[in-house]
Formats: C-alpha cells, structure tokens, sequence
C-alpha cells in the first residue's frame, strides 16, 4: 500500500491520538479566494493515526505549523489509490468541514477543477 | 496484593459451533506484574465474576470490539463496590476515549516493563488516569513466559477434550491490510521474539495442542524455518494463520507440527487452489477465512465463491462480514463515504452488517452471510469437520506416542456447564 508521491509535496508530521507520531503527504494551495490543505494518508508509511481519525487535530496543527489563516482554509483529505487487493477505491477526495470537532465530509468529484475553477 | 484480571463475556455468533479457548492476552500481561502483587484471573465466558471480591485492584482485559460494552458495566459495578479499576487489551486501545470514562485508568500499548509503574503508583494512591506506551513498544526479551497456571483448566475442555493453548512467537505485523488494526496496534515492524525463548515458553506449556497466534508467521522466511526447525523435537501440534508458500517452509513446518492454518480465501483463482494444495500436500490442513461484503463483490460474486470453496477441498471455512474496526483503512473510508449506520459495538462481530455494502443492501448481505455458512456445511455439519481434523491430529499424536486420552472426569462437563445428552 505505497503511496505514489504525486499526490503530495512534502511529509507532515503530526502528533496523532494519544501523540502519536504520525506522518501524512501535504500539498498546501493558495488561489486567489482559498488556501487548499490537502493531506494524504500515507498508509504504511504512517506509523500513528490516520488523517481521518485525527482530521480536527490535524487540520489545526498544519494551519499552526504553516501560519494559515483558518477563515481562507479549504481543509481536504485525500484517499489515495494504492492498488491493494482489498481497497477497491480509486482515489478520493473529500473536502472536509468540522461540526464542533466532528469531521463531516463531502466527496469532490474532480479537485483539480475545483481548484482552477 | 490481590489483582483480579477480568475477561468479560461476548455474544458468541448464532447458529455456529463455539469453543471458548483460553485467552491469551490476560495471562501474557500477568507475566509483566511484579513479584509482590498475586493475580487472580476470571473468564466470564466459562465463570461468574465476583464483584465482592477482597482483590485491591482490578483490571479489565479487553480483545474484542464485542467486549468492550461488557468490559464498561463490568468496571462500573466494580467501582460502585469502591474497587480501582484499570483497563487494557487490544480493544481497549481501539476504544481508548470511550474507555477512559469507564475506567480509573487506561493503559495503552504494551505491558512488560511498566507494570512496576503501574502499581508503584496504585499503592502510592497516584493511579494515573492513562498510562500511554503507544509510542514506546518494550524491549522483545521481555516478553513471556505467560501466566497459564492462572487457568482454571477444567473451564477449558470440552466434554474430556482440552481445548488449544494460545501462544505466540512474534508481535507486530509489516503489512498493513485493508480491514486489520494490527499495524495500528502493535506497530508495523514484525518483531520476533528470541527462538530460544519461544522454545523455552512452548517446552512449558502442558498441553500438545497449540493455536499459534502471530498475526502471519509469513513474515521472515529465515526466523520462520529457524522456528519451526527448532519445534520439531517438541512434538507439539498447531494452527496458525498463514505459513509462507514455499515448498521448504512449509515441509520444515509440517514436520514441526502444523495442524491446519487459517487461509484468507478472496477469489476463485487457481493460485488459491494451488495454494490449498500445496499446504494440503504437506499434511496440513487449511480453514479458509472468507470476508464478504467487500466492495468489488455482487450478489453473483458471493455465490461464485461460496461454490468455488466446496470444489477446492477445504477442510473447514469461517465466513466473516466486513467490519470496520476502528483504526483500519476500511473504517476510515467507510466513514468518509457516510456509509457506517451501526455504531453498536456490540454488533461489531463479524458477522452483523453494520455498513451498507456497494452493490446490495445491508439486509441483503445479510442474508448471503446466513447463506454461506449453510451451504458450505449443508453436507457435513461443521462440528463433524472439526471431529476430522480432530482424528487426523489424534492419528499423528498416536504414532509420536505424544497423544494424550480425554480425561474421562470431564466426559459429561462442556466449558463447565454440565452436558445434556
């Protein structure tokens, strides 16, 4: 379950649950009206928490580690394809926003156009 | 000082045939106390906990997902008697923040080498509220021999057969599967345990049958035939999970003693045909491990492999259905996807649908659960394949002059229940 390094552009790590050390690609995006934060779960190259167990911690600590401004922040996880017997995804993004700490999430279907867009 | 170990009950699934082992966990902990405390261990599924115990401290061993719930009121009654009560265990760590607020302290990760700690500060009256070694995994050396004198060995046997003893000869597991939260629990680095003390544990064990518990012995090839060459004089009998596909392992393996090995069964592939030949050409026999509801499985899919099982000759299969434990990749992407509706951890059994599948309903896989352990066992019930492979063992145990006869004091007794013929 490599990850394939295209889908980041550098490792962030993270203190995961119970501090955890934790690692996930980062792909930070400024457009004109939005800071993208995309994260990427490394699978077997993440020896902690995964993004998704931590999304509220971690999307705090990368905003703290970059100095972004939270209200311009567009917080995305991405669920890489990783070819596994058993994952029978292609790769997934969700765009993720927070009820309280509660991650609530919703699929986008082409990122990139987003974006562009 | 009195400690009580507590292995609360489970829900066993219906309809299939159930034998309560001794678990495993509890007594590999109690290995790590330290000399001045004396535990005492309880099984609730063979024996009725006693919550006017005089014990000063109690722990909650927890494994499974279906346990914790049981695990939760166990340390409530507990506590209303004015006992401290501490978690641990496998599911302890995979519900930790539930857990803590159950519990008078939480430990997380691994034992040997904290328990010192742990019961420095019990006694001090400075029990901390979580003792968190999920960063720290303890020196390999450190571990075991477990405490199985602890048992109460009569709760174990089935009418005059004692049931397998558990063991295990490495921690942590380098894959990282799509539904296990072993790489999450006990770190993705296979970890070996010296041989020399895996022997030594094993010549201790008072019993020729053993389930072999490591998460896949297919982990180092040389460590794996290195172990196996060195039980090959203790004569003992085993099930393990996945031996490595190789015509000299998997003969130094056989004569070590496999028994049978549990096969993860995920197509209708020749390779996993040969696969089952293979070990089956080596005298060992293979349960098939079959998880149902993945996504890239239809209606269809289902049925053409529970027809494919009956053709390939296995010698036993557990059907599972997709369970999103927490800490797995299949919990997270079912999570993200809203497709999780059933967060009762007690239907987290492998064999409740507690996720809407992709390609039928919930209700639907259901039923095709249901469906496939009928079919398989429509024409030799499950109890009669175990006796099989209970008479091949029994064979092998009688040529080594190794086999032990049931004990005919327990003939009428069945995990301490009395039998009703």
């Amino acid at each position: 379950m490599k990850v394939s390094e295209k889908y980041f552009d550098q490792i962030f790590e993270y203190r995961g649950e119970w501090d955890l050390l934790s690692k996930c690609g980062l792909r930070i995006v400024e457009t004109a009206s939005k800071t993208y934060v995309i994260v990427t779960e490394l699978y077997q190259d993440n020896p902690g928490s995964s993004v998704t167990t931590v999304a509220f911690s971690l999307c705090n600590q990368i905003c703290e580690a970059f100095s972004l401004d939270k209200s311009r922040v567009e917080y995305v996880e991405c669920a890489p394809s990783t070819n596994s017997k058993l994952s029978f995804y292609d790769s997934q993004f969700y765009r993720v926003t927070f009820n309280g700490t509660q991650p609530v999430y919703h699929q986008i279907e082409d990122l990139q156009l987003e974006i562009n867009s | 000082m009195k400690f009580d170990i507590i292995y609360p009950r489970w829900n066993k699934l219906e309809g299939q045939t159930t034998f309560t082992l001794p678990p495993h966990g509890p007594v590999v902990m109690a290995a790590a106390l330290p000399d001045w405390v004396e535990p005492r261990f309880t099984d609730e599924n063979v024996e009725d906990i006693n919550f006017d115990t005089d014990a000063e401290f109690v722990g909650i061993s927890m494994m499974l997902s279906t346990q914790v719930k049981r695990g939760w009121e166990i340390a409530t009654e507990f506590r209303k008697r004015g006992k401290k009560v501490m978690f641990g265990g496998i599911s302890t760590m995979l519900h930790a923040e539930e857990t803590t607020q159950y519990g008078d302290s939480v430990f997380l990760g691994e034992c040997e080498g904290r328990m010192e700690e742990v019961f420095a500060d019990f006694k001090a009256g400075k029990l901390k509220p979580i003792y968190n070694y999920m960063n720290q995994l303890p020196d390999i050396n450190l571990v075991g021999p477990a405490r199985r004198d602890l048992y109460k060995r009569e709760l174990y046997n089935h009418k005059g057969v004692q049931m397998v003893d558990l063991f295990h000869a490495s921690r942590g597991c380098q894959f990282s599967c799509y539904p296990c939260a072993v790489s999450y629990l006990g770190g993705r680095k296979f970890r070996p345990r010296p041989i020399d003390r895996s022997i030594e544990e094993l010549m201790t064990i008072d019993n020729n049958r053993l389930f072999i518990v490591d998460n896949s012995l297919a982990q180092n090839k040389q460590w794996e035939m290195d172990l196996f060459r060195e039980m090959i004089p203790l004569k003992k009998k085993w099930i393990s999970h996945t031996i490595e596909d190789d015509p000299k392992v998997l003969d130094l393996a056989a004569q070590a003693g496999a028994w049978y090995v549990y096969q993860a069964v995920f197509d209708t592939s020749d390779y996993i045909k040969e696969r089952i030949k293979r070990y089956h050409d080596y005298g060992i026999g293979v349960e098939g491990t079959i998880l149902l509801g993945l996504d890239n499985q239809t209606e269809d899919d289902i049925k053409r492999l529970i027809d494919f099982l009956l053709e390939i000759d296995l010698d036993l299969a557990e059907f599972t259905v997709l369970t999103p434990f927490p800490h797995t990749k299949v919990y997270d992407d079912l999570l993200r996807a809203g497709r999780i509706f059933d967060h009762d951890w007690n239907h987290y059994n492998a064999g409740k649908v507690v996720y809407t599948p992709k390609h039928m309903t919930a209700e639907r896989l259901q039923e095709l659960y249901n469906y496939a352990w009928d079919t398989f066992y429509k024409d030799e019930s499950q109890e009669q394949k175990m006796f099989n492979l209970l008479t091949n063992v029994v064979l092998r145990e009688m040529n080594e002059g190794t086999y032990v006869p049931r004990n005919r004091k327990l003939i009428n007794k069945s995990f301490g229940n009395d039998v009703i013929r």
